[in-house]
C-alpha cells in the first residue's frame, strides 16, 4: 500500500541483532501510526506473567505519526511508547503492574525515521554497556556509546553529529538523569525538545541505549498525489494566512498561557494549593520576550515556531536553549512561587541537561517545599538544603541531587508518591499525582468536569493533554497517532479534516464514524492493557487536596470540589465509555465492537 | 524582533556583518560579470526558524514529474537544493548555491575544457547564471563537492553515480523556496556583486553564535 513504509525496525540490544518486520494493511487501518500503532505492538509484547518496565522484555518504541515526514504544517510528532516505569496499581494482579506509557515529541527525528524507510523503531532487550543505534536507510548498527556516558543533552546533541560526521543526521537521546535511573527521565532531541512525560527515557536508560541517530533518503509516496497536492497547498495557504492566533503562537508560544491561566485561576501554584500567582508578570511571555528570548524555532514544516531560545544575563546568565513555556514556567515557577525569570531559565536548562521531565520535577520540588514548610521534614532529610518557597538556589541544588541520584535525590527521583510514602503524616493528601504520575500545570479547582476527567482517566497516569470528554479523548488519541501537534490541531478541520489527509496519503477512505472509532479503539486498547495489570476505577482518583483545600485568592477562591458531584460526572463518563460502572473496566461488548478482542 | 524586510536589506548591505548568504544571477541578461546589480536569494537569520519547509518545497518541485510542476508534493529533504543546517546552541542556517562569481567548484573540476562548448564537466549556464553539470563528461571525482564544502555553501552532494547535484537552479527565475517560506526569511533581491562576501555555514554559525549567545553582544 502507498503512504506507509510497511515495516518497522526491531533492534534487540541483548543479542545485538537488528531486523525488520512487515506490517499489514489492516494494522495500519485499525491503528494508523504513532501512538496507535505503538500500542498495538506493545499489546503483543506484554505478557500475562507481568513485564518489568525496566527489564529486557519491555519494548521501547519510537513511533512517528502516520503523517510524519509529509510536509503538512505541524505534523511531525513522534510518540514514544512503552510500559510505564512510574505508575503503580493499587490492587496489582501481577508483578510489576503498571500502565502503558506514551510521550510525544516534536523536532525532526520522526520524519527522518520515515525517510529511512521505517514506520517505527522497536528496541527490545538490554545491553550490558552503553550503546547507540545508528540508522542510515538499510544500514543499521548497534554501536558503542561508552564515551558518551554521563554526557549532558546539549553536549551530546553536538557530540553525536561529530561522531557520525554529518549534520544531516537527527538524533534522540537520554541525559545523565535517565542513564542513572531517574524514573521520570525524558527522551530528548535538539537539546531541548523532549518526550518528557511517562518515564520513557528511564526505560531507555535501563536498556543502556544512549541514543538513536537516523538519516534517510527514501521518497515518500502518496495514494492520491493530486488530492495530496491540493490539500497541502490549502494547508500552507490557510496556515500561512495572517491570523491573530498564529501571531500569538510566534510571539509567546505556550508561555502566553502563563498570564492567561493565572488570571483565570487555573494555574498550578504553591504545590497546587492556589490557582493564581502574584508574581506572574515577572515570568510571563512579555517578560521573557523582552529580556531573554532571541530566536523563534519551529519543528519540521511547522508555521507556529513556539519554541524559543535566547540569552539570560546576571548571576544565572548564559545560553538559554529552551525558553520558558507554560508547563516549565508554571511547574518550576508559579508552583514553587519563583518569579526570577533568569533563575527560572537556569533551572529549566539544568533539568534539560540532565534530561528529566520538568512537569514531574516541579511537582517533586513543590511537594518537598510544602513538607518542609509544614515541618514534616527537616534540612537533615533534605541533605542540608533549605528548601524554602520562592528561592532558586535550593531548587538548583535539589535538581543536581536528583539528576545525580545522590542522597535525598535518589528518593526524589522516584516521584511524589514515593516521597509521600516515606514521609507519611498524611502527606499523600497533597502528593499531586494520579496512579503515581504527577499532574501537569493546569490546576483543577473550577475546571474539574473536564480536567478532572483528563487527569483521572488518562492511560499513562495524570495527563492534561488527554481530553476532558470522550470525544476529545478519542480525538487527541488520533492526533498522537497521526503525529499532529495539538497546538495546530484546530487548523485541521473542514477541507483539511484529518480524514482527507489520511485518504490522500494512504487511500483509506474512512467515514467520520470509522475515524472516530479508531481513536476510541486505541484509547480502549490502552485502558484494557492497564486493567489487565489490575488498574480499575479506584485508581482513577484525584488527589485529596482538591476535595479539601480551597484557594485563598483568584476567581475560584473559597471553593472546593464536591466529591459526590465529581463522582456523578465520572459515572456518566464510564457509562458512555461502555466501561463497567463499578470497576471501570471496559465491557466485553465494547472491546468486541472495537475489534480489540 | 526580526528587522522589517526593508531595514533588513539595508542592514545587510551597508552595515553588514557577513551574516547574509548571497546567491547570484543576472537581472539583466549579460550583466553577470558586469558592474550592475544582480538578483540573488538572501536569507535573514533573524527570521529563519529552521522549519525546513523550504527543503520540502524545493525537493517536491524538483522531483515532480507529473507535469503540473507543483511544490506541494511530499518531497524528501535529501533531494533539496536548499539546505538548512542546525547548530548548537540553536541557530539554523539555510543555504543555497551562492552562484559564486569566481566559481571555485568549476575551477576544481579536472575535466578539460571542451573545444566545442568551451566548458568543463561543471560549468555556469551563462543564460541563467546557475551551475550545471554535464553528466556525459563528469567522471564523478567529487572535487567540486569537496571545494564547495570547504570554501563555500557546501550544497553539492553526489547523485547515485557520484556526479554533483544540489546546485540551485533558481526555479527558472521564480524561486519556490522564497515564495513559500512561512516566515519570509528568504528574499530574491538585487545586490552588487562586488559586495558579495562568501562564508561557509560553519563560519556563519560562529558569527551568529557570537551575536546571539555571548555576553559581549548583550
Ligand atoms: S522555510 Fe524559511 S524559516 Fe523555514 S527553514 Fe527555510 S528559510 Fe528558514
Ligand atoms: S556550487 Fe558551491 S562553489 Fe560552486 S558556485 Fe555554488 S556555492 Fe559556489
Ligand atoms: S564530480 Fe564531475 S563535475 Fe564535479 S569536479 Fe568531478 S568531474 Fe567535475
Ligand atoms: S530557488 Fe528553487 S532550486 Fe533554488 S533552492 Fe529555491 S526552490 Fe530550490
Amino acid at each position: 500500500m502507498k503512504g506507509v513504509n510497511g515495516k518497522i525496525l526491531i533492534a534487540d540490544l541483548t543479542t545485538k541483532t537488528t531486523y525488520t518486520r512487515m506490517l499489514s494493511e489492516q494494522e495500519y487501518k485499525l491503528y494508523l501510526g504513532g501512538r496507535g500503532l505503538g500500542m498495538k505492538l506493545l499489546s503483543e509484547y506484554l505478557t500475562d506473567q507481568g513485564t518489568d518496565p525496566l527489564g529486557p522484555a519491555n519494548p521501547l518504541m519510537f513511533m512517528p505519526g502516520l503523517l510524519c515526514g509529509y510536509p503538512f504544517p505541524s505534523s511531525s510528532r513522534t510518540c514514544m511508547v512503552t510500559k510505564s516505569p512510574i505508575t503503580k496499581a493499587s490492587k496489582p494482579t501481577k508483578q510489576f503492574a503498571s500502565t502503558v506509557s506514551y510521550s510525544n515529541m516534536g523536532g525532526f527525528i520522526g520524519p527522518e525515521i520515515k525517510f529511512a524507510g521505517y514506520d517505527g523503531i522497536v528496541v527490545i532487550g538490554r545491553s550490558d554497556t552503553p550503546v547507540y543505534l545508528f540508522i542510515e536507510n538499510e544500514r543499521v548498527e548497534i554501536r558503542d556509546a561508552q564515551k558518551f556516558k554521563g554526557m549532558t543533552s546539549n553536549m551530546f546533541d553536538e557530540a553525536i553529529i561529530k561522531e557520525v560526521g554529518d549534520r544531516r543526521f537527527e538524533s534522540a537521546y537520554i541525559g545523565p538523569g535517565a542513564e542513572r535511573g531517574v524514573s521520570y527521565g525524558s527522551v530528548m532531541n535538539t537539546g531541548a525538545r523532549s518526550a518528557g512525560r511517562g518515564g520513557t527515557g528511564c526505560v531507555m536508560g535501563a536498556k543502556q541505549l544512549k541514543a538513536i541517530v537516523v538519516r534517510g533518503s527514501n521518497n515518500m509516496e502518496t495514494a492520491d498525489p493530486l488530492l495530496f497536492k491540493e490539500l497541502l497547498k490549502t494547508a500552507r495557504l490557510s496556515f500561512g494566512a495572517d491570523s491573530e492566533s498564529k501571531t500569538n503562537w510566534r510571539y509567546g508560544g505556550t508561555a502566553n498561557a502563563l498570564q492567561y491561566s493565572s488570571d483565570r485561576g487555573s494555574q498550578a501554584v504553591k504545590n497546587f494549593s492556589e490557582g493564581t500567582f502574584s508574581g506572574i508578570e515577572k515570568i510571563n511571555a512579555h517578560a521573557a520576550r523582552s529580556r531573554v528570548w532571541k530566536r523563534d524555532m519551529a519543528c519540521f514544516t511547522c508555521q507556529l515556531a513556539c519554541k524559543k531560545s535566547g540569552f539570560a544575563k546576571g548571576a544565572y546568565g548564559g545560553v538559554v536553549n529552551e525558553g520558558i513555556e507554560y508547563e516549565t514556567g508554571t511547574m518550576l515557577g508559579a508552583n514553587l512561587l519563583i518569579d526570577d525569570l533568569d533563575g527560572l531559565h537556569k533551572m529549566i536548562e539544568i533539568a534539560d541537561d540532565y534530561g528529566i521531565d520538568i512537569i514531574t520535577l516541579g511537582n517533586v520540588l513543590g511537594f518537598l517545599m510544602e513538607c518542609y514548610d509544614k515541618k514534616l521534614i527537616n534540612t537533615e532529610f533534605l541533605d542540608g538544603i533549605e528548601l524554602n518557597w520562592g528561592l532558586v538556589e535550593p531548587c538548583i541544588s535539589m535538581i543536581h541531587k536528583i539528576g545525580k541520584m545522590e542522597g535525598i535525590g535518589a528518593e526524589a527521583a522516584k516521584g511524589v508518591r514515593h516521597l509521600s510514602e516515606i514521609i507519611g503524616n498524611n502527606s499523600h493528601d497533597f502528593a499531586i499525582h494520579v496512579k503515581g504520575h504527577e499532574l501537569a500545570a493546569w490546576n483543577v479547582q473550577g475546571y474539574a468536569k473536564s480536567l478532572g476527567i483528563s487527569y483521572t482517566t488518562a492511560n499513562r497516569g495524570a495527563c492534561h493533554m488527554t481530553g476532558g470528554d470522550i470525544n476529545g479523548q478519542n480525538l487527541s488519541t488520533l492526533r498522537d497517532s497521526l503525529g499532529i501537534c495539538s497546538f495546530a490541531a484546530s487548523w485541521y478541520r473542514n477541507d483539511l479534516h484529518f480524514r482527507h489527509l489520511i485518504k490522500a496519503i494512504t487511500g483509506f477512505d474512512l467515514t467520520e464514524e470509522e475515524f472516530m472509532e479508531t481513536g476510541e479503539r486505541i484509547f480502549n486498547l490502552e485502558r484494557w492493557l492497564n486493567c489487565r495489570e489490575g488498574f480499575d476505577r479506584d485508581d482513577d482518583a484525584l488527589p485529596e487536596r482538591f476535595f479539601k483545600d480551597a484557594y485563598t485568592s483568584g476567581p475560584h477562591k473559597g471553593v472546593v470540589l464536591d466529591r459526590t458531584e465529581f463522582n456523578s460526572v465520572m459515572d456518566e463518563y464510564y457509562k458512555n465509555r461502555g466501561w463497567n460502572l463499578i470497576t471501570g473496566i471496559p465491557e466485553h461488548g465494547t472491546l468486541k465492537r472495537l475489534h480489540i478482542i | 524582533m526580526p528587522l522589517s524586510r526593508k531595514d533588513f536589506i539595508i542592514n545587510s548591505f551597508w552595515a553588514s556583518s557577513g551574516f547574509i548568504i548571497l546567491n547570484r544571477t543576472e537581472t539583466v541578461a549579460g550583466t553577470l560579470t558586469g558592474n550592475g546589480p544582480i538578483k540573488v536569494i538572501v536569507a535573514d537569520y533573524d527570521r529563519c526558524t529552521g522549519c525546513r519547509t523550504c527543503e520540502t518545497i524545493c525537493s517536491a518541485f524538483k522531483t515532480d514529474t507529473s507535469g503540473d510542476k507543483s511544490p506541494h508534493g511530499p518531497g524528501n529533504c535529501e533531494q533539496s537544493n536548499i539546505r538548512v543546517w542546525r547548530f548548537m546552541p540553536p541557530v539554523d542556517i539555510p543555504v543555497t548555491c551562492y552562484l559564486c562569481h569566481d566559481t571555485p567548484c568549476v575551477a576544481s573540476c579536472p575535466v578539460s575544457v571542451s573545444a566545442e562548448t568551451g566548458r568543463k564537466a561543471l560549468y555556469r549556464d551563462e543564460s541563467k547564471g546557475t551551475i550545471v553539470c554535464d553528466l556525459n563528461r563528469c567522471i564523478g571525482c567529487q572535487s567540486c563537492a569537496e571545494t564547495c564544502k570547504t570554501e563555500r555553501s557546501g550544497v553539492i552532494y553526489p547523485d547515485p553515480e557520484g556526479s554533483p547535484t544540489g546546485m540551485c537552479n533558481l526555479c527558472d527565475g521564480q524561486p519556490q523556496c522564497v515564495a513559500w517560506c512561512p516566515y519570509e526569511a528568504l528574499s530574491f533581491v538585487e545586490i552588487w556583486p562586488e559586495q558579495t562576501k562568501y562564508s561557509t555555514p560553519q563560519i556563519i554559525f560562529e558569527q551568529l553564535k557570537h551575536k546571539l549567545y555571548t555576553i559581549q553582544s548583550h
